[in-house]
């Protein structure tokens, strides 16, 4: 039998306490709820229909930071734009500021005062109260999950290929299409899974701009504040079951993109 | 065919200065210069990848500079050879194929010859990944002749191989270059690989070109101490005339024979010392002949590297390791060695 070193040992020690800070509260609250309460919960329309927000605004923001944040990403990634630093210490941000104060700032400048707001209202776009102002702060806090990924993505691929399609005939969007976004979809599909991970379980910045229509985690504090712990929790293993599905496809999509090439 | 006019580029921390060459069609040109001098850089500039800030470059007498890189028709087959990854070898050979409306029957005809020529018939369907160096190298030249290029850039096409290719590799391009007849610019730092291959070039230090021309002529007769010592020119001595004599200086007591007048402003004299001749006791007599002391042997393979000391100079000296048994030659021992006049170079 291969020796096991003795530091391995003391690595598996430290590594414990981790391990069941993590699993220990979410194992005993989804053990909690009885099977009956359970599907109970996911039989409740408004449940289903807080989970389907949930999942849908989770995916829209996912969908909008491909379509915007694919092309910044490559920007980052590829040239030597004027305050790059500082643009990537801008995408950072949303990961260490409070959430609510992403709501508050994001309610502020869609609000009425504002010229934003005067003309998102005039053009019949309304972000308080509604999925419009979800899917924004959503995105607010999953953009630099999914830049992040995607530009890790584009630095990985030598930019000798790119030049190598050029000098072969190819234009830079059809280098773009042939060669840059075969090699980095993966990358994209694990920015788009981190990005709406992250999005699901969003609450605090949530809550400040569209308490209703109620999402999945607005619902668990709602149903917590109103009818207590055993309400809120068969919600809760729900969403958790959710988000532990996403992040195994994110487990085995990262196997595979390590694995590529 | 390919002429560069005056071409300056610049970057934070290195630039390329007033570069003119003419290469010529079906020339192999050699852009030859240490780590770091800007040879790869010129070959990019060329295919339009990195814009210069001055100069013009033009290709079969039509100006290019502002010409986008995929409209120049100039292939550029990189060192690691940039094959694409999400692709098989067919594939990656017919990826340039749309974009240069050939016609099918032509390009189908193309891919047959290369193929062949290049050997890649039992591979074609195979993923990139797991193939050896130089079938890499194969595939990238294939996807790059296929476009029929009107010029051929290859950036260090050989260093990337290991040892039991390189030489394969070596034959390979110039059978290329022989059978395709195509206008051919390859960097390198290999001298002997240049020499084997190439007809002319130029060798570019710090982003400068120091000297050009046919390669035997830089292989021979470099024109500045750099040069010399880049092609491998290892005795070079400053000299003094006296008398229409050449005496090595720091010394004066050594005379050297050329087979010309040194030029008003040339100040070295230059001696490769693989021409450098051993003389037994049978006595081949050489215009420059001298008797020494073996300072040092060393072994490069096949040959021996040997510093001998005459009169107080320094000849450093390339023969066969056949020697060492042939004239028991070891470190202390006296010898007689000599060269004639002809391979005396002055500059």
């Amino acid at each position: 039998m291969k020796k096991v070193e003795p530091i391995t040992w003391l690595f598996v020690l430290l590594s414990l306490p981790l391990i069941l800070l993590l699993t220990l509260p979410l194992l005993k609250m989804t053990l909690e709820p009885s099977w009956a309460m359970l599907l109970e919960t996911i039989c409740d329309k408004e449940v289903l229909a807080a989970m389907g927000r949930s999942i849908g605004t989770a995916l829209s923001a996912s969908f909008f930071a491909f379509i915007f944040g694919t092309p910044l990403a490559y920007l980052l990634a590829r040239k030597n734009i004027f305050g790059k630093k500082i643009i990537e210490g801008i995408i950072d941000l949303p990961i260490m500021i409070p959430h609510p104060v992403v709501g508050i700032a994001i309610l502020s400048l869609a609000g009425r005062n504002h010229p934003i707001g005067r003309f998102l209202s005039e053009v019949g776009i309304q972000i308080m109260g509604t999925k419009t102002g979800i899917i924004l702060v959503l995105l607010f806090v999953g953009l630099p999950f999914y830049i992040n990924t995607v530009k890790a993505g584009f630095e990985s691929i030598p930019v000798r290929l790119e030049k190598a399609s050029r000098t072969l005939g190819a234009g830079a969007f059809s280098t773009f299409v042939r060669v840059t976004f075969p090699l980095t979809w993966r990358h994209m599909i694990l920015g788009i899974i981190m990005c709406t991970a992250r999005a699901i379980s969003e609450f605090g910045a949530v809550v400040i701009v569209a308490y209703h229509p109620m999402t999945a985690p607005v619902m668990i504090y709602e149903r917590f504040t109103a009818y207590g712990l055993k309400y809120s929790q068969p919600i809760a293993v729900w969403l958790i079951l959710i988000s532990f599905i996403l992040f195994i496809f994110l487990r085995l999509f990262s196997k595979s993109v390590n694995n590529y090439g | 065919m390919i002429k560069l006019d005056k071409i300056s580029l610049s970057f934070p921390n290195f630039s390329l200065d007033n570069i003119c060459l003419d290469i010529e069609k079906k020339d192999f040109f050699a852009l030859i210069g240490p780590t770091g001098s800007g040879k790869s850089l010129l070959l990019e500039a060329m295919t339009g990848l990195i814009p210069v800030n001055k100069g013009k470059i033009f290709l079969k007498n039509k100006d290019i500079t502002d010409l986008p890189v995929e409209k120049r028709n100039i292939a550029l087959v990189y060192q690691d050879f940039a094959l694409f990854p999400h692709l098989n070898v067919t594939q990656n050979i017919l990826y340039g194929i749309s974009y240069h409306k050939i016609p099918k029957k032509t390009a189908q005809d193309r891919f047959a010859m290369l193929i062949n020529t290049l050997g890649l018939e039992k591979i074609t369907k195979r993923s990139i990944q797991n193939l050896s160096g130089g079938e890499k190298q194969r595939i990238s030249l294939a996807r790059s002749l296929i476009l029929n290029p009107s010029v051929l850039l290859l950036d260090e096409p050989l260093s990337a191989l290991d040892p039991i290719f390189h030489e394969d590799a070596k034959e390979l391009l110039k059978k290329i270059h022989k059978d395709l007849e195509i206008t051919t610019i390859m960097v390198s730092h290999n001298f002997p690989d240049v020499l084997y291959l190439a007809n002319r070039g130029a060798i570019i230090k710090d982003g400068r070109i120091m000297q050009k021309g046919k390669i035997e002529d830089i292989f021979e007769k470099p024109n500045s101490n750099f040069t010399a010592k880049f092609v491998g020119m290892k005795n070079i001595f400053p000299f003094s005339e006296n008398n229409s004599k050449l005496f090595i200086k720091d010394n004066n007591k050594i005379e050297i024979m050329a087979d010309h007048t040194p030029g008003a402003n040339h100040k070295n004299i230059g001696i490769r010392p693989e021409d450098i001749s051993f003389i037994d006791k049978r006595g081949n007599t050489f215009e420059n002949a001298f008797n020494g002391i073996i300072d040092k042997i060393s072994s490069s393979g096949i040959y021996l590297n040997i510093a001998a000391i005459s009169q107080g100079i320094k000849f450093d000296i390339i023969w066969p390791r056949s020697y060492i048994r042939n004239y028991e030659l070891k470190i202390g021992k006296k010898i007689a060695f000599g060269f004639p006049s002809e391979v005396v170079h002055t500059f």
